[in-house]
């Protein structure tokens, strides 16, 4: 008992690492959660110990497993799952946008003055009626 | 209906309508803003209680919010806030029939009404509030709904840009105001407005930090030099937002803060700074509106000059007069605001350069605007005019530097406001052939604020007592309504003050306001030579450019440059930690291991291993499920019945998650890990996994057991009951647990977002193929 659950928590951690380290969202979200059962074990372990002990239930007879571990675990099996819920639809979102499952390079953002012109910046209109803001605008509006 | 009850919903009604707003947009579409209307009545019925604000009787109502922290909700419709309150309402009412006319068919009428309401509520709370935590929360939700507003129409880059730049500006003042605030309530003692005494926080070490930061919130929000920047840009908002938060109410807020905080700022350096910032503000806004050509930027940077005579009124403790100019402002900017919509409506453009002679095509449009653009460059019979008379002979008395620049600014005032009206003079100038005047119900919510700006001229409130021009005008019965509140004498507003060196004054300006608009083209070259290389804006994106790449920066150095490398280091370590301690620590005594431990073990390493060679998405995803389920049997052997149900709940959802949009997942086997890598990875996993095992063993025995027996002892007593992991959740660790369904909220908005996007874009793409 003392080494096979270690053993046990070890393994999963292990492989759940392993996943991580790949570069295919998938993979990774799988393998978070694989750390997170290893990990979650691993508390109960430290904690509760391996003993084979009551429920902490005041009403059934002692001795007690130890509550406060199974306590934080039941936050952190939650947490974990608000985690990989996340994770999995934000990388879903992500591999629609971008086409691919990769960690991309980030593209650098344009600079809003030479993009919008004098509406990022009125204090420099152009005064020459050509080139006025509602020229602009109008041509916003057909695209959109 | 209590006058408490009254006041309390008068801040209320606008919420309850912004809740209800979005059903009503789905079935009356635009129309849906007549009814929404009712949500201002409750503030506009609060003039009932002008005769108590006046006898500085006001009207309070409050209830506790969280009594444990001291922390209360208090209304107090003391004169200032109670005429501000009827302003704010009165604007509404017309925005929200203008706004129903205005919108076209298509825009997403629920959500644009729900925007605008929560605003209003947030403005009628932010002025009617006595307590200083609610200031704050009103401020941050007025600051968060017109980022909303203004960001409207969202999928235009220019209206993005503008949402974010007064978000970014306004947040900044509004953190300012939470420091002000705690400062205040601090040296103050308390947290009511109304009890701060200035003896009391003068004598504070913390009473000019606190007004420090309390300015910097004013002028962010008033858009005051040099946080001006933001106000221009918001003019991307539709129309009928412009007309609400830019002329009458949103920007107003910081000027509100300083009247409202007048008598501890009326103090030495602080009001020499307000009110040369202010008159700052105002000749650099309307030097600034002369440049304008888009009629809506022109009334943009219009209002920045106002919101700077207001400004350096209140500033410099001129109470009376600051008052009576906050009135007409607010009429005559709203108007204004409204006529541009109007024009854009109906010709398509809002470019000066383009549009003339547009008071055969909009006589009506014309009759509005031109008593407003009057009012606001000072011209006699109109409320503007007295106002600003007043604000000379303050200036007058505050010193020669200051009158001076109230009079150049006003002649440029004088001078954009001919320029406004430029384009219904001359000859006709439009694109669009068949231009026409607006429906009824467009221009008239325009109409009462354009008899307004007459009526606070000319009608009189006593006509029978005295000639017309010697006796007092409609306005000022709003501004002396405030005047418990400053606790200036009940003043007058008078048309005639016969003739003394103020009007000979105005009458200077009047004469080189004309002459600037006749030089209109020298002064624009002139203009366009003095363009410096960099302005506000430019230093603004400077800014925000060199934060993000700091940031980037930052993060590179310190978290690695991609996802993978950045965790090899950490586990990497991790591991390294793990070893060291490998030796030190071995078990004794091993016991037994039951037979349904091994059965689980096996099941656990199968799932491992599966997972690991999985090669689609689908096994990978049903051998990790049974990985958790595979642990919640060990829960369930190991004594933890709340984790076994907990793990299986979850295993359940996380799977139903998963397969709910498999099919829009990408395919497992697109990446292959170089065979170096693999090795490095594999030893690192393997690492990992030592630590862990060596960690587990060494903790084997157990901590201090007197943790565990205070909950086992205290878990009836004091949680009442009998399941203790439960009730350390939820009553010891209470708080803990409410942060976490806090956070699972959030995850369940985001992940309901982010799906509805996704499912949506996926099946317009398989429409598409």
């Amino acid at each position: 008992m003392e080494i096979l659950l270690p053993f046990l928590a070890a393994s999963l951690v292990g492989a759940g690492v392993f996943m991580v380290l790949s570069r295919a969202l998938i993979r990774v979200i799988i393998g978070l959660s694989l750390i997170s059962y290893g990990i979650n074990i691993a508390i109960l372990l430290a904690g509760a110990g391996t003993g084979l002990a009551a429920p902490p239930l005041l009403d059934v007879e002692g001795p007690y497993v130890d509550p406060l571990p199974q306590a934080l675990i039941l936050t952190a099996i939650v947490i974990g799952f608000g985690t990989t819920a996340l994770l999995l639809v934000l990388s879903l979102r992500a591999y629609q946008a971008t086409g691919t499952d990769h960690v991309q390079e980030l593209t650098k953002k344009p600079d809003p003055v030479e993009v919008l012109g004098s509406y990022a910046d009125p204090e420099r209109p152009s005064i020459s009626p050509e080139y006025g803001p509602a020229e602009k605008r109008v041509k916003d509006n057909k695209q959109s | 209906m209590t006058a408490e009850a009254l006041l309390i919903l008068s801040v209320i009604a606008p919420f309850l309508g912004a809740i209800l707003a979005p059903y009503l947009g789905r079935s009356l579409k635009a129309r849906a803003g007549y009814p929404l209307i009712l949500c201002f009545l409750p503030a506009l019925f609060l003039v009932q209680y002008a005769p108590a604000a006046r006898a500085n009787a006001p009207l309070t109502a409050g209830f506790d919010w969280v009594p444990a922290l001291g922390l209360s909700v208090d209304f107090r419709a003391d004169g200032f806030s109670l005429m501000f309150a009827l302003i704010v309402a009165a604007i509404g009412i017309l925005i929200l029939a203008y706004g129903a006319a205005y919108l076209g068919k298509s825009e997403r009428h629920g959500r644009f009404f729900s925007y605008l309401l929560s605003f209003g509520g947030a403005m009628l709370g932010l002025v009617l509030t006595d307590n200083l935590i609610a200031l704050f929360a009103f401020w941050e939700l007025t600051s968060i709904s017109s980022f909303l507003l203004i960001g409207f129409w969202g999928s235009r880059k220019a209206s993005q840009d503008g949402a974010e730049k007064a978000l970014m500006i306004t947040a900044l003042g509004g953190l300012a105001l939470l420091v002000a605030v705690i400062l205040l309530a601090i040296a103050g003692g308390t947290q009511q407005i109304s009890t701060l005494e200035f003896a009391t926080l003068r004598s504070s070490p913390l009473f000019i930090p606190a007004l420090g930061f309390l300015l910097l919130a004013a002028f962010t929000k008033s858009a005051q030099l040099p946080f001006h920047l933001w106000l221009p840009t918001a003019m991307e908002a539709p129309t009928p937002v412009s007309a609400f938060l830019h002329s009458a109410t949103m920007v107003k807020a910081g000027v509100i803060l300083v009247a409202k905080f007048g008598f501890l700022l009326d103090w030495g350096l602080f009001s020499q700074i307000i009110m040369y910032v202010g008159l700052a503000t105002m000749f650099w806004g309307s030097y600034l509106a002369l440049r304008q050509n888009d009629l809506k930027a022109l009334l943009a940077y219009s209002t920045v000059s106002q919101l700077g005579i207001l400004m350096s009124l209140y500033g410099s403790g001129h109470a009376f007069a600051a008052t009576a100019h906050l009135v007409n402002h607010a009429a005559f900017k709203a108007a204004l605001f409204m006529v541009v919509g109007i024009i854009d409506h109906e010709t398509g453009s809002r470019d000066i350069s383009r549009l003339g002679g547009l008071r055969r095509k909009l006589p009506i449009s014309f009759i509005i605007a031109l008593p407003a653009a009057l009012s606001m460059a000072g011209v006699p019979l109109l409320g503007g005019f007295i106002s600003k008379e007043l604000f000379y002979e303050e200036m007058f008395h505050e010193g020669f530097l200051p009158m001076l620049i109230a009079v150049t600014g006003s002649i440029m005032t004088f001078a954009y406001c001919l320029r406004f009206l430029k384009v219904f003079f001359g000859p006709l100038r439009c694109e669009n052939p068949n231009v026409h005047e607006a429906s009824l119900r467009l221009w008239l919510p325009a109409a009462p604020l354009s008899l307004a700006v007459i009526a606070f001229g000319i009608l009189s409130i006593n006509p029978l007592k005295g000639l017309v021009f010697k006796s007092d005008t409609l306005a000022v019965w709003f501004t002396n309504l405030a005047a418990p509140s400053f606790g200036y004498e009940p003043g007058h507003l008078y048309l005639w003050h016969g003739f003394n060196l103020i009007l000979g004054l105005s009458a200077l300006t009047w004469a080189l306001g004309i002459g600037l608009h006749l030089f209109r083209d020298p002064f624009h070259r002139f203009q366009q030579a003095l363009t410096p290389a960099w302005n506000n804006n430019t230093l603004y994106y400077k800014a925000l450019a060199g934060l993000e790449h700091f940031s980037s920066w930052f993060t590179h150095k310190t978290q690695g440059a991609s996802f993978a490398s950045h965790l090899r280091v950490i586990v990497l370590a991790f591991a390294l930690i793990g070893a060291s301690v490998l030796w030190r620590y071995l078990p004794e005594n091993l016991s037994p291991v039951p037979l349904a431990f091994w059965l689980v073990a096996l099941l656990i390493i199968t799932d491992i291993v599966g997972v690991l060679m999985a090669q689609n998405r689908l096994s990978a995803i049903i051998f990790a499920g049974l990985a958790g389920v595979a642990s919640t049997l060990l829960f369930v052997l190991l004594s933890a019945p709340d984790l076994a149900l907990t793990q299986l709940l979850i295993e359940t959802v996380t799977i139903i998650l998963f397969l709910s949009v498999f099919r829009f997942l990408p395919r497992l086997h697109t990446y292959v890990r170089p065979r170096s890598l693999t090795l490095i990875d594999g030893l690192i996993s393997l690492g990992v996994a030592g630590t862990i095992f060596t960690a587990l063993l060494a903790v084997q025995t157990p901590i201090a057991d007197r943790i565990k027996d205070f909950y086992l002892d205290y878990s009836k007593s004091i949680g009442g009951g009998y399941n203790v992991v439960n009730v350390i959740l939820v009553d010891f660790r209470g708080y803990d647990t409410m942060g976490e369904i806090t956070v699972l909220s959030v995850v369940a908005v985001s992940v309901f977002a982010l799906l509805r996007i996704a499912v949506k874009r996926a099946k317009s793409e398989s429409n598409d193929d």
